[in-house]
């Protein structure tokens, strides 16, 4: 192995690790908003995610119609999804202690899973025709970039800058973030707080479930699919600092990274010919490194790199 | 009035309490272990159809199919008691199984265990059965470790992986050599390099160790090989690193959803070997077919069933029109080994006569059930007693399969090893997506 096929394979693992990455943050977002306005950690995030893919799916397969034209749906049913949990449970949630909001979404997590169980069966589904299903392209040393994760990389940059400017540049965002701080004083400077609360989870609703629509051009859809990102999501969220918007971007770059290392790896030990480097071994830990990141946040900096609660 | 009623009631419930030993004496509990939810839902289905229609034949007579388990209504030596299986879901999680196995022999008394398709919870409730000195068959789990215990209540009718590994290189061995239907001999060397990627629980850690182990002693040794975690959103990282050394044959070994997920990738990341084959469960359930469509046109998973099996086994065909009567699809290796444990548990208690365990472990020890009887092409089902293998099935052997698109546009997985039995031409090399 040459020092170009080395450097090519490291620049692929970038590339692959970068545009990972901006998916597991779009993925994320909605975790952090609902988080950084109401405290609440939303276990059934994962399932509103589902949801979303669901809808991609079934615009795809119902109507026949190509699998984006679900995003739209997908944007209306996670609002619809997010206002409604929280009307019909959050805010009796609210009222209880600490662990009834903890087994308060954990509940509503087995309750989606097991209703999409029902309606739509166990099977994984994947859609097979559409303007993103199935492509990629070649750049320069043989890097391929993936359309639907590349699509899904920009549509997180624009989430991201749309979520921001919202929060930071809109009276809207001046009032979940007065919430966010101290809901009581919120409430007595006339805020509807609850309107407000409501709002942030439809729109962490929203968010994830678009990206749920986005993703199932790409990734086959089952009833428990929610299970493997919300892992992911809730370490990006506690790397990034639970409520912070910018953190959860910069984080899940880190994440998406970090689980790119074992191809490196694989690169050196083909490069370097050291048996010490057995080539095929990182696979096996490749989350680990993400844990292991999460772990020394919590132990050197538990608010996250960019929290800024407590 | 009040008191009266609870009386009443009181009476009621205890006379069904004393009632119901009744009622169980003319049927034979077996606790049964799939995954129903969780990643392998779909094949925890796919088994528990299968063990439910054996059931079916097992407790009526059916005169038109020509096996023994049909011939009459129950267990003809324990005075036609009927067999009940207590399915339990264990969603793919071995502590969970245990307790579930635990439950079934303590709570529900039941003769036997059957399950439980992933050689994790396998090899845990396998345990459990050991120490309670309980019967336990298993149906699909193809980790070579599971018969190496030396247990005296665990029988597996499935081959193991070693088996289903050697096949591999005898068909990789046979193809070079021009043995395949329609492909001409061609230079070993155009299959190499050999790379394989296998999930990394009990189950695809044993097939890479077999993989890698049985490559080397054939001098086709593969060249780069890793596990990955099946419960992962992403295998990008993965497919790199495979297609670094521009592999010719890509062998996997996967559950499910990730598969599906890993031939996406491929797809997407712009693979081009000539050969690729899988090592059945993910690659070999219905889901992988109706999820990737088209794009599995060409990809080879070993098997232990097809519908083409019917061509050549009147009693699969026979077997597969009630099952597709029943859940509207076709058997899979999944349904059809489960139908087949099931069979095996109605001899083991035609012969045994009792369901007291001492006489259950001698039959089980004993029985010889032949081919004719069997939906599955084996050469029969016998347990091995002796030797390093001991409770597995001497008598199996495993298929390998190529997913074709036929003229109709309708894939179909058509045989392709054993050589003799192949039903259609090879397709190589992989024509790419």
């Amino acid at each position: 192995m040459t020092v170009e096929t080395l450097l090519a394979q490291a620049l692929k693992a970038l590339v692959s690790g970068l545009t990972m990455g901006m998916v597991f943050g779009l993925v994320a977002l909605g975790l952090t908003i609902i988080f950084g306005v109401m405290d609440i950690v939303n276990f059934a995030h994962g399932e509103f995610l589902m949801i979303g893919m669901y809808c991609g799916l079934l615009t795809y397969s119902g109507l026949g119609a190509d699998p984006l034209f679900g995003l739209p749906i997908a944007a209306v049913v996670g609002f619809a999804l997010g206002v409604g949990c929280y009307y019909g449970l959050v805010q009796f949630l609210l009222r209880g202690p600490m662990i009834a909001q903890l087994f308060g979404t954990f509940g509503l997590m087995l309750f989606l899973r097991n209703l999409a169980l029902l309606i739509m069966g166990a099977d994984p589904r994947g859609v097979h025709h559409g303007a993103l299903v199935g492509k990629s392209f070649v750049m320069g040393p043989g890097i391929v970039v993936e359309l639907t994760k590349l699509t899904a990389g920009i549509f997180s940059l624009l989430a991201f800058a749309a979520v921001w400017w919202l929060m930071n540049r809109t009276r809207i965002g001046l009032a979940l973030t007065a919430t966010a701080l101290d809901g009581q004083a919120a409430r007595y400077m006339g805020i509807p707080t609850e309107k407000m609360n409501a709002f942030a989870w439809g729109l962490g609703g929203t968010t994830v479930a678009v990206a749920g629509a986005l993703l199932v051009n790409f990734w086959p859809v089952d009833p428990n699919v929610g299970l493997l990102f919300t892992m992911i999501a809730f370490t990006t969220v506690a790397l990034g600092g639970f409520g912070s918007i910018p953190g959860a971007a910069f984080a899940g770059l880190i994440v998406g990274l970090l689980i790119n290392l074992p191809p490196i790896w694989d690169a050196i030990s083909a490069f370097s010919q050291w048996p010490i480097l057995t080539a095929g071994e990182m696979h096996q830990f490749k989350y680990s490194f993400v844990y292991l990141a999460f772990f020394l946040i919590m132990v050197l900096r538990p608010r996250g790199l960019f929290g800024w609660k407590y | 009035m009040a008191r009266k009623s609870l009386i009443l009631v009181s009476v009621a419930v205890l006379a069904l309490v004393m009632a119901a030993p009744v009622w169980a004496a003319d049927e034979i509990k077996i606790g049964v272990l799939y995954p129903l939810t969780g990643g392998a839902a779909a094949e925890g289905k796919e088994l528990r159809d299968g063990a439910e229609l054996a059931v079916e034949i097992i407790n009526n007579a059916k005169p038109e199919l020509s096996m023994a388990i049909a011939k009459n209504a129950g267990i003809k030596s324990l005075g036609g008691a009927k067999v009940k299986l207590i399915i339990q879901d264990h969603q793919g999680n071995p502590q969970l199984a245990a307790d579930l196995a635990k439950k079934l022999i303590q709570d529900d008394k039941v003769v036997g265990l059957m399950g439980a398709y992933h050689s994790a919870v396998t090899k845990t409730v396998s345990a459990v059965a050991e120490r309670f000195g309980v019967p336990m068959i298993n149906e699909s789990s193809t980790s070579p470790a599971l018969t190496k215990e030396g247990y005296k209540w665990f029988w597996r009718t499935t081959p193991h992986d070693t088996t289903f590994t050697n096949d591999l290189y005898e068909f990789l061995d046979g193809l070079t050599k021009g043995k395949a239907k329609g492909v001409k001999a061609f230079d070993p060397k155009e299959l190499l390099p050999i790379v394989s990627a296998c999930e990394k629980t009990e189950w695809g850690a044993n097939v890479d160790l077999a993989i890698k182990e049985i490559g080397k002693a054939r001098a086709v040794p593969v060249q780069l090989s890793l596990l990955y975690a099946a419960k992962a959103p992403d295998l990008s990282s993965e497919v790199q690193s495979l297609l670094a050394p521009k592999p010719a044959t890509m062998l996997f070994a996967g559950y499910g959803a990730d598969a599906i997920l890993m031939v996406k990738t491929l797809k997407s990341m712009k693979a081009q070997p000539k050969l690729i084959w899988g090592q059945n469960a993910g690659f070999e359930s219905p889901e992988f077919l109706s999820a990737l469509g088209d794009d599995v046109n060409g990809i080879l998973t070993r098997t232990v069933f097809s519908p083409r099996v019917g061509q050549v086994k009147k009693v699969a065909a026979e077997v597969n029109g009630l099952y597709k009567a029943k859940t509207g699809r076709d058997l899979s290796g999944a349904s059809a080994r489960a139908f087949t444990a099931t069979q095996t548990w109605a001899h083991i208690l035609e012969k045994a006569g009792s369901t007291k365990p001492e006489a259950l472990q001698k039959a089980a020890n004993e029985i010889m059930i032949g081919p004719d009887e069997l939906i599955v092409p084996w050469k029969g089902v016998k347990f091995a007693t002796t030797g390093s293998d001991i409770g597995q099935n001497e008598l199996g052997t495993g298929m390998i399969g190529q997913y074709q698109k036929g003229k109709d546009g309708k894939i179909t997985l058509e045989i392709i090893y054993p050589f003799e039995l192949a039903t259609a031409d090879l397709i190589y090399p992989f024509k790419g997506w």
